[in-house]
Protein backbone atom coordinates (compact mmCIF):
# COMPACT_ATOMS: atom_id res chain seq x y z
CA UNK A 1 0.00 0.00 0.00
CA UNK A 2 1.49 3.21 -1.02
CA UNK A 3 1.93 5.98 1.45
CA UNK A 4 -0.32 8.23 -0.50
CA UNK A 5 -3.59 5.23 -0.08
CA UNK A 6 -1.80 4.71 3.46
CA UNK A 7 -3.43 8.36 4.28
CA UNK A 8 -6.59 8.45 2.14
CA UNK A 9 -7.81 5.28 4.20
CA UNK A 10 -6.98 7.07 7.69
CA UNK A 11 -9.74 8.45 9.65
CA UNK A 12 -10.58 12.02 9.30
CA UNK A 13 -9.67 13.15 12.79
CA UNK A 14 -6.39 10.75 12.87
CA UNK A 15 -5.65 12.26 9.38
CA UNK A 16 -6.41 16.22 10.74
CA UNK A 17 -3.76 15.36 13.67
CA UNK A 18 -1.03 14.40 10.89
CA UNK A 19 -2.10 17.35 8.97
CA UNK A 20 -1.69 19.87 12.03
CA UNK A 21 1.64 18.32 13.69
CA UNK A 22 3.26 18.68 10.19
CA UNK A 23 2.27 22.11 9.90
CA UNK A 24 3.33 23.44 13.44
CA UNK A 25 6.73 21.41 12.98
CA UNK A 26 7.53 23.23 9.74
CA UNK A 27 6.50 26.20 11.14
CA UNK A 28 8.62 25.88 14.15
CA UNK A 29 11.63 24.25 12.30
CA UNK A 30 11.25 27.68 10.32
CA UNK A 31 10.93 30.04 12.86
CA UNK A 32 13.70 28.37 14.98
CA UNK A 33 16.31 28.38 12.24
CA UNK A 34 16.07 32.35 12.20
CA UNK A 35 16.44 32.54 15.50
CA UNK A 36 19.92 30.07 15.05
CA UNK A 37 20.97 32.33 11.91
CA UNK A 38 20.05 35.76 13.83
CA UNK A 39 21.78 34.36 17.51
CA UNK A 40 25.06 33.45 14.65
CA UNK A 41 24.83 36.82 12.89
CA UNK A 42 25.34 38.63 15.96
CA UNK A 43 27.20 36.58 18.20
CA UNK A 44 24.77 36.81 21.22
CA UNK A 45 21.04 35.52 21.65
CA UNK A 46 18.65 36.64 19.07
CA UNK A 47 16.25 39.64 20.44
CA UNK A 48 12.58 38.76 20.30
CA UNK A 49 11.72 38.12 16.37
CA UNK A 50 8.22 39.56 16.33
CA UNK A 51 7.90 40.10 12.73
CA UNK A 52 8.91 36.30 12.38
CA UNK A 53 6.76 35.46 15.17
CA UNK A 54 3.75 37.17 12.97
CA UNK A 55 4.55 35.41 9.73
CA UNK A 56 4.64 32.11 11.84
CA UNK A 57 1.39 32.57 13.40
CA UNK A 58 -0.05 34.16 9.90
CA UNK A 59 1.43 31.01 7.86
CA UNK A 60 0.04 28.30 10.47
CA UNK A 61 -3.43 30.09 9.99
CA UNK A 62 -3.34 30.10 6.53
CA UNK A 63 -1.93 26.65 6.07
CA UNK A 64 -3.78 25.04 8.32
CA UNK A 65 -7.44 27.10 7.31
CA UNK A 66 -6.79 25.68 3.33
CA UNK A 67 -5.35 22.14 4.29
CA UNK A 68 -8.28 21.71 6.77
CA UNK A 69 -10.69 22.45 3.94
CA UNK A 70 -9.45 20.36 1.44
CA UNK A 71 -9.58 17.29 3.99
CA UNK A 72 -13.54 18.49 4.74
CA UNK A 73 -14.13 18.88 1.21
CA UNK A 74 -12.57 15.10 0.39
CA UNK A 75 -14.67 13.52 3.79
CA UNK A 76 -17.79 15.65 4.67
CA UNK A 77 -19.78 13.68 6.74
CA UNK A 78 -17.07 12.73 8.92
CA UNK A 79 -15.84 16.59 9.16
CA UNK A 80 -19.50 17.42 9.77
CA UNK A 81 -19.65 14.63 12.85
CA UNK A 82 -19.14 16.04 16.05
CA UNK A 83 -16.10 13.70 18.37
CA UNK A 84 -17.43 10.44 19.78
CA UNK A 85 -16.86 9.35 23.33
CA UNK A 86 -13.25 7.97 22.19
CA UNK A 87 -12.62 10.82 20.42
CA UNK A 88 -13.39 13.33 22.73
CA UNK A 89 -11.51 10.93 25.30
CA UNK A 90 -8.64 11.02 22.98
CA UNK A 91 -8.25 15.16 22.74
CA UNK A 92 -8.70 15.14 26.43
CA UNK A 93 -5.85 12.93 27.20
CA UNK A 94 -3.90 14.77 24.57
CA UNK A 95 -4.26 17.91 25.84
CA UNK A 96 -3.74 17.29 29.20
CA UNK A 97 -0.16 15.00 28.55
CA UNK A 98 0.60 18.41 25.83
CA UNK A 99 0.72 20.42 29.22
CA UNK A 100 3.20 18.77 30.62
CA UNK A 101 5.36 19.11 27.94
CA UNK A 102 4.75 22.40 27.39
CA UNK A 103 5.92 23.34 31.15
CA UNK A 104 9.67 21.92 30.42
CA UNK A 105 10.94 24.52 27.90
CA UNK A 106 9.24 27.13 30.08
CA UNK A 107 10.25 26.23 33.45
CA UNK A 108 14.15 25.70 31.37
CA UNK A 109 13.57 29.56 30.21
CA UNK A 110 12.89 31.33 33.61
CA UNK A 111 15.75 28.81 35.12
CA UNK A 112 17.92 30.16 32.78
CA UNK A 113 16.59 33.41 33.05
CA UNK A 114 17.62 33.81 36.75
CA UNK A 115 20.57 32.23 36.08
CA UNK A 116 22.00 34.42 33.62
CA UNK A 117 19.29 37.25 33.27
CA UNK A 118 18.52 36.65 29.22
CA UNK A 119 15.54 37.60 28.68
CA UNK A 120 15.87 37.10 24.79
CA UNK A 121 16.38 33.67 25.75
CA UNK A 122 13.25 33.52 28.08
CA UNK A 123 11.31 34.83 24.80
CA UNK A 124 12.15 31.96 22.78
CA UNK A 125 11.58 29.13 24.85
CA UNK A 126 8.58 30.69 26.28
CA UNK A 127 7.50 30.80 22.36
CA UNK A 128 9.18 27.33 21.99
CA UNK A 129 6.97 26.08 24.83
CA UNK A 130 3.82 27.06 23.19
CA UNK A 131 5.29 25.50 19.76
CA UNK A 132 6.24 21.69 21.29
CA UNK A 133 2.59 22.09 23.72
CA UNK A 134 0.95 22.50 20.47
CA UNK A 135 2.84 20.06 18.17
CA UNK A 136 2.95 17.31 21.43
CA UNK A 137 -1.19 17.51 21.16
CA UNK A 138 -0.99 16.39 17.69
CA UNK A 139 1.25 13.87 18.28
CA UNK A 140 -0.04 12.62 21.37
CA UNK A 141 -3.73 11.75 19.26
CA UNK A 142 -1.95 10.67 16.85
CA UNK A 143 -0.62 7.89 18.99
CA UNK A 144 -3.54 7.30 20.92
CA UNK A 145 -5.44 6.74 17.74
CA UNK A 146 -3.23 4.33 16.48
CA UNK A 147 -2.42 2.63 19.57
CA UNK A 148 -5.25 2.47 21.65
CA UNK A 149 -6.06 3.58 25.01
CA UNK B 1 1.18 -1.12 22.69
CA UNK B 2 -1.08 -0.02 25.28
CA UNK B 3 -2.46 -3.04 27.77
CA UNK B 4 -5.87 -4.24 26.95
CA UNK B 5 -8.31 -3.44 29.23
CA UNK B 6 -9.52 -6.35 30.44
CA UNK B 7 -13.26 -6.18 29.51
CA UNK B 8 -13.60 -9.18 26.29
CA UNK B 9 -16.53 -8.69 23.77
CA UNK B 10 -18.57 -10.92 21.37
CA UNK B 11 -19.57 -7.85 18.97
CA UNK B 12 -17.37 -9.23 15.50
CA UNK B 13 -19.77 -12.84 16.34
CA UNK B 14 -22.95 -10.96 17.36
CA UNK B 15 -22.64 -8.89 13.78
CA UNK B 16 -22.30 -11.88 12.08
CA UNK B 17 -25.11 -13.82 13.52
CA UNK B 18 -27.04 -10.62 12.34
CA UNK B 19 -27.13 -10.48 8.86
CA UNK B 20 -23.12 -9.95 8.77
CA UNK B 21 -24.57 -6.35 10.26
CA UNK B 22 -21.10 -3.93 9.16
CA UNK B 23 -19.16 -1.69 11.27
CA UNK B 24 -20.59 1.29 10.27
CA UNK B 25 -24.40 0.41 10.44
CA UNK B 26 -23.66 -0.86 14.06
CA UNK B 27 -21.67 2.77 14.67
CA UNK B 28 -24.40 4.77 13.46
CA UNK B 29 -27.16 2.77 15.38
CA UNK B 30 -24.91 3.67 18.90
CA UNK B 31 -23.98 7.21 17.47
CA UNK B 32 -20.07 6.35 17.07
CA UNK B 33 -17.53 6.46 14.52
CA UNK B 34 -16.84 3.12 12.63
CA UNK B 35 -13.41 3.00 14.30
CA UNK B 36 -14.68 3.30 17.63
CA UNK B 37 -16.29 0.22 16.80
CA UNK B 38 -13.37 -1.03 15.36
CA UNK B 39 -11.43 -0.31 18.08
CA UNK B 40 -14.00 -1.74 20.69
CA UNK B 41 -14.18 -5.05 18.67
CA UNK B 42 -10.26 -5.31 19.20
CA UNK B 43 -10.32 -4.63 22.39
CA UNK B 44 -8.43 -1.19 22.58
CA UNK B 45 -10.96 1.11 23.84
CA UNK B 46 -13.35 0.00 26.39
CA UNK B 47 -17.00 1.91 25.82
CA UNK B 48 -18.88 3.97 27.89
CA UNK B 49 -21.74 2.28 29.85
CA UNK B 50 -24.15 4.02 27.79
CA UNK B 51 -22.58 3.08 24.67
CA UNK B 52 -22.17 -0.59 25.52
CA UNK B 53 -26.40 -0.85 26.70
CA UNK B 54 -26.64 0.45 23.21
CA UNK B 55 -24.66 -1.98 21.50
CA UNK B 56 -26.74 -4.95 23.73
CA UNK B 57 -30.01 -3.78 22.45
CA UNK B 58 -28.96 -3.38 18.94
CA UNK B 59 -28.54 -7.17 19.46
CA UNK B 60 -31.50 -7.43 21.79
CA UNK B 61 -29.30 -8.78 24.36
CA UNK B 62 -28.40 -8.28 27.92
CA UNK B 63 -24.92 -6.09 28.82
CA UNK B 64 -23.54 -9.38 30.01
CA UNK B 65 -24.59 -11.09 26.91
CA UNK B 66 -22.16 -9.05 25.16
CA UNK B 67 -19.33 -8.01 27.39
CA UNK B 68 -17.33 -10.11 29.82
CA UNK B 69 -15.17 -9.53 32.21
CA UNK B 70 -11.71 -11.49 32.10
CA UNK B 71 -10.05 -11.83 35.05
Amino acid sequence: MSAFTAFRNTPFREKTAWVMALILVAGAVFYFYMVVSVTRALGQTAPPLIGFAIVYVVVIVIASVVLMTVLAVTSPRESNAPADEREQIIGNKAGKWSGYVMVVPALGGLWHYAVSGDGHMLFHLVFLSLMLGQIAEYVFQIILYRRGM
Amino acid sequence: MAKPPPITNRIRELREQHGGMSQSALAEAIGVTRQTVIAIELGKYSPSLESAFRIARVFDLGIEDVFGWQA
